[in-house]
């Protein structure tokens, strides 16, 4: 069985559950992973040592019942989620809530980048290819940009190089992106090279390289971190509603949304992605109807990867103002968000907002508990783990049908019992 | 049926392709030892002098521990049809284990021997338990393998600096005590190889581990049944041996070969880094493709893992001999490198049911 054939299994089975009961999954899978986020949180504050117990878990004592028992624990997993949710909106049920806060501004601007890498990872899922290099698209397409629009920013100035220097940088990003895609795209289609394994490799090739050029070619000699020059101010995404520090633009936003809506006109009313989907879904049944396997494979990788890029160029471009190294794990995030969106462009906009939150109610929680925030990033872990296991649900949610459909029949008269009984043995043929 | 027959390049053209690379790298050592005598101070020559040096084969063989081991778990469970692409994840977490258990049994002193290799214990135990997870997602749950192997990675690669930052207030732990070499007289005398017979205490572990794993693989009914639950589960199954405990032990026996590795990788440095990647590094990826590379064969999969050991002692050696080379851009060569193999391996011959999820007839 080889990996073409797994990877068609899965879509046609994950195709085959319905849109409703996709979202209960992911819905479910969400839940749970906070529920073992929580034990792990109140384990972890077990094993670490605090003066004063931030929380304790005891029972009531009306009238005089004795205390039983009462476990102190160094952190509280309620204000961890509280800060993680509601610290991310800026507390929207204080007094004098604006939803133009600068948390929720964080938000959003995290949300924008998560947008394309979520679509970067889902555009290869529905072509049938696994696409882990996101982030190292992401790296390759950010540097471009930097360097394209610092290149090209003497040329141009004022609101003139606003116009041409942010759609010069996304190009650049889409391009450099696009390219380094199609690498592992090709040598998957000509040299049959397991690509996942080719992007992770490419990921830790990308984070090399580009660190080496950026330090001993490009860096900006003035500073001590390991980063460009900075690009102009006019090479920023305007500021609208939102305050221009707060580094999140609706524009930036508007073209994330504006391209979820591309990728799913593409995905559904094109030839390409007509060819993409089959390929993904039936190889075999797409070759035969004149696609040519090997190159939608290069080109939906390339396409996978020039949206990569796009993640990377605005993240340059709206919030580092220039090229560092170091960047955040957006292309793995962009895995889970695509996953848990079940590889659909516009469930992807949906959990990149999740996401959006979590990466930016982490920096709220670390502000505001001792709990680390890596937290975080075992909560993106536990999701996939649970999103990619829908059957424990159904079994889960087919145990509480068998214990209500038990109950009523316990409370319902003899004449219905066979009745139900034969609707249960119905179940059980599923 | 296979891969390989349906794809029309028959063994030979593939095992021919192996052969190639091989023949390439020895090819290339005659080159290097040409230089070495045409142009002694040249960086060829250099680096004929460091790839002949025995401390290079030490340093191969250390950091061929954690990748060897990884590649025996990945092969057992992939054998037996679970394709576990979480070994990075496996090892992340026993590295961490171990040297977390090290340092609480020893607790105000330093540890002594004994203590260290009950901390590797632990670590394995930590690394058995988070593969037994996998096992349940994939096998019980059906869970798509590749993407609950993603999981598992992801999960160790938040975890291990979670339980850091917890315990001991940054992603890197305290240091704790490093093995102790075992040298074998006589033998450790002997030029070039006297390093096999000069080392940490894993690397022993390690040899043992490989000639253990071929033969229980290839020998033993255990490994019948293992090899048979990847080729042919229904013939398994009306043989009257239950395909997912079969698949069960297999998958288990990775996390305990994988727990042994990170533990190792993490105890032969005495600390555990978790910055970034940490300290594993994709040091579990690599193990996959050292097994697709030793074509699922015990011994191969050592001698491909001493080989990307082998190029990741050569950019430590190149480093402090100071070439020129910028040290960040020799670091990326192991990568690079396991990107060339898979190209010129192409498709390998994967058992045929791995990645099925396998349903009994009777339930």
């Amino acid at each position: 069985m080889s990996w073409r054939d797994r990877v068609e299994r899965l879509l046609a089975r994950l195709v085959a559950a319905s849109a409703t009961e996709r979202l209960a999954i992911s819905l479910a899978a969400l839940f749970s992973s906070i529920l073992v986020g929580t034990l792990l949180v109140l384990v972890a504050g077990r094993m670490t040592a605090c003066s004063s117990a931030a929380f304790v878990l005891t029972h009531p004592t009306p009238f005089g019942v004795p205390r039983l028992f009462a476990v102190g624990f160094c952190y509280d997993p309620i204000a961890v989620y509280d800060r993680l949710f509601l610290g991310a909106l800026g507390d929207p049920f204080s007094a004098g809530w604006s939803p133009r806060n600068a948390q929720m501004a964080v938000t959003l601007r995290e949300t924008t980048v998560l947008i394309f890498t979520g679509l970067s990872v889902a555009v290869a899922f529905r072509a049938g290819v696994f696409n882990i290099g996101t982030q190292g698209q992401l790296v390759v397409g950010g540097f471009a940009t930097a360097l394209t629009v610092l290149a090209a920013a003497p040329a141009v100035s004022g609101f003139v190089g606003t116009l041409t220097l942010i759609p010069l940088g996304l190009l650049a990003g889409a391009v450099g992106g696009g390219f380094y895609g199609a690498i592992p795209g090709a040598l998957k289609a000509y040299a049959d090279a397991n690509e996942v394994i080719t992007t992770i490799m490419l990921n830790f090739v990308a984070t090399g390289v580009v660190g080496y050029l950026v330090l001993n070619q490009f860096k900006d000699p003035t500073s001590a971190a390991t980063q460009t020059r900075a690009l102009p101010s006019y090479a920023d995404f305007p500021a609208v509603v939102f305050d221009p520090r707060s580094n999140f633009s609706l524009i930036a936003l508007a073209f994330g949304i504006s391209l979820i809506v591309a990728v799913y006109y593409l995905l559904a009313h094109t030839s390409f992605g007509y060819d993409l989907r089959t390929s993904g879904l039936q190889p075999e049944a797409a070759e035969y109807g004149g696609v040519d396997a090997a190159r939608t494979v290069v080109a939906s990788f390339a396409l996978s990867g020039a949206l990569g890029g796009l993640g990377g160029a605005l993240y340059v471009l709206m919030i580092l103002g220039n090229y560092q190294t170091g960047v955040p794990a957006y292309g793995f995030d962009g895995i889970t968000v695509s996953i848990l969106a079940g590889n659909n462009p516009v469930g992807v906009g949906f959990a990149a907002l999740l996401f959006g939150v979590l990466k930016s109610g982490t920096t709220v929680v670390d502000f505001a508990t001792d709990v680390p925030p890596q937290l975080v990033g075992v909560l993106r872990g536990l999701i996939i783990l649970f999103v990619a296991m829908p059957e424990f649900f159904r079994l889960l949610g087919g145990r509480m049908d068998r214990v209500q459909r038990r109950a009523r029949r316990l409370g319902s008269t003899a004449a219905t019992d066979g009745g139900e009984q034969a609707d249960d043995g119905g179940d059980r043929n599923e | 049926m296979s891969d390989a027959r349906a794809d029309g390049s028959p063994l030979a053209d593939r095992f021919s392709k192996r052969t190639g690379i091989t023949v390439a790298v020895g090819v290339l050592f005659v080159l290097l030892a040409g230089a070495r005598l045409a142009f002694p101070d040249t960086i060829a020559g250099d680096l004929f002098a460091i790839v002949t040096d025995r401390t290079t084969l030490g340093a191969a063989l250390r950091f061929a521990v954690p990748i060897t081991l990884a590649a025996l778990g990945g092969i057992f469970a992939e054998k037996s049809g679970v394709i576990n692409i979480g070994l990075e994840g496996l090892l992340i977490i026993s590295a961490f284990t171990a040297v977390y258990a090290t340092d609480t049994i020893a607790g105000e002193g330093a540890a002594t021997q004994a203590e260290l290799w009950l901390g590797l214990l632990v670590g394995v135990v930590a690394s058995t338990l988070l593969a037994g997870l996998f096992a349940v997602v994939c096998i019980e749950f059906r869970a798509d393998q590749i993407i609950a192997g993603l999981a598992v990675w992801l999960i160790a690669l938040g975890l291990a600096p979670f339980a850091s930052q917890v315990v001991y207030d940054g992603p890197n732990t305290a240091s704790v005590t490093t093995p102790a070499t075992v040298t074998i007289p006589v033998l450790a005398e002997i030029p070039f190889f006297g390093a096999l017979f000069d080392a940490s205490p894993f690397v022993y572990l390690m040899f043992i581990a490989v000639g253990l794993s071929w033969y229980v693989l290839n020998r033993t009914a255990f490994g019948r049944h293992v090899r048979a639950a990847g080729e042919n589960p229904k013939a398994l199954d009306t043989a009257g041996v239950s395909v997912s405990r079969v698949r069960y032990a297999a998958v288990l026996l990775s996390g305990v070969l994988s727990g042994a590795g990170g533990g190792a990788l993490a105890l032969s440095i005495g600390q555990f880094t978790g910055n970034g990647a940490t300290m594993v590094n994709g040091k579990g990826f690599i193990a996959i493709v050292t097994y697709l590379f030793g074509n699922y064969n015990p011994v191969g999969a050592f001698l491909s893992a001493l080989l990307f050991a082998g190029l990741d002692a050569l950019q430590f050696s190149l480093q402090t001999v100071g070439t020129g080379l910028p040290s960040s851009l020799v670091r990326v060569i192991p990568f690079v490198t396991v990107i060339l193999v898979l190209a010129l391996v192409g498709r390998t011959q994967i058992p045929e049911a791995a990645g099925d999820h396998y349903e009994s007839g009777e339930d």
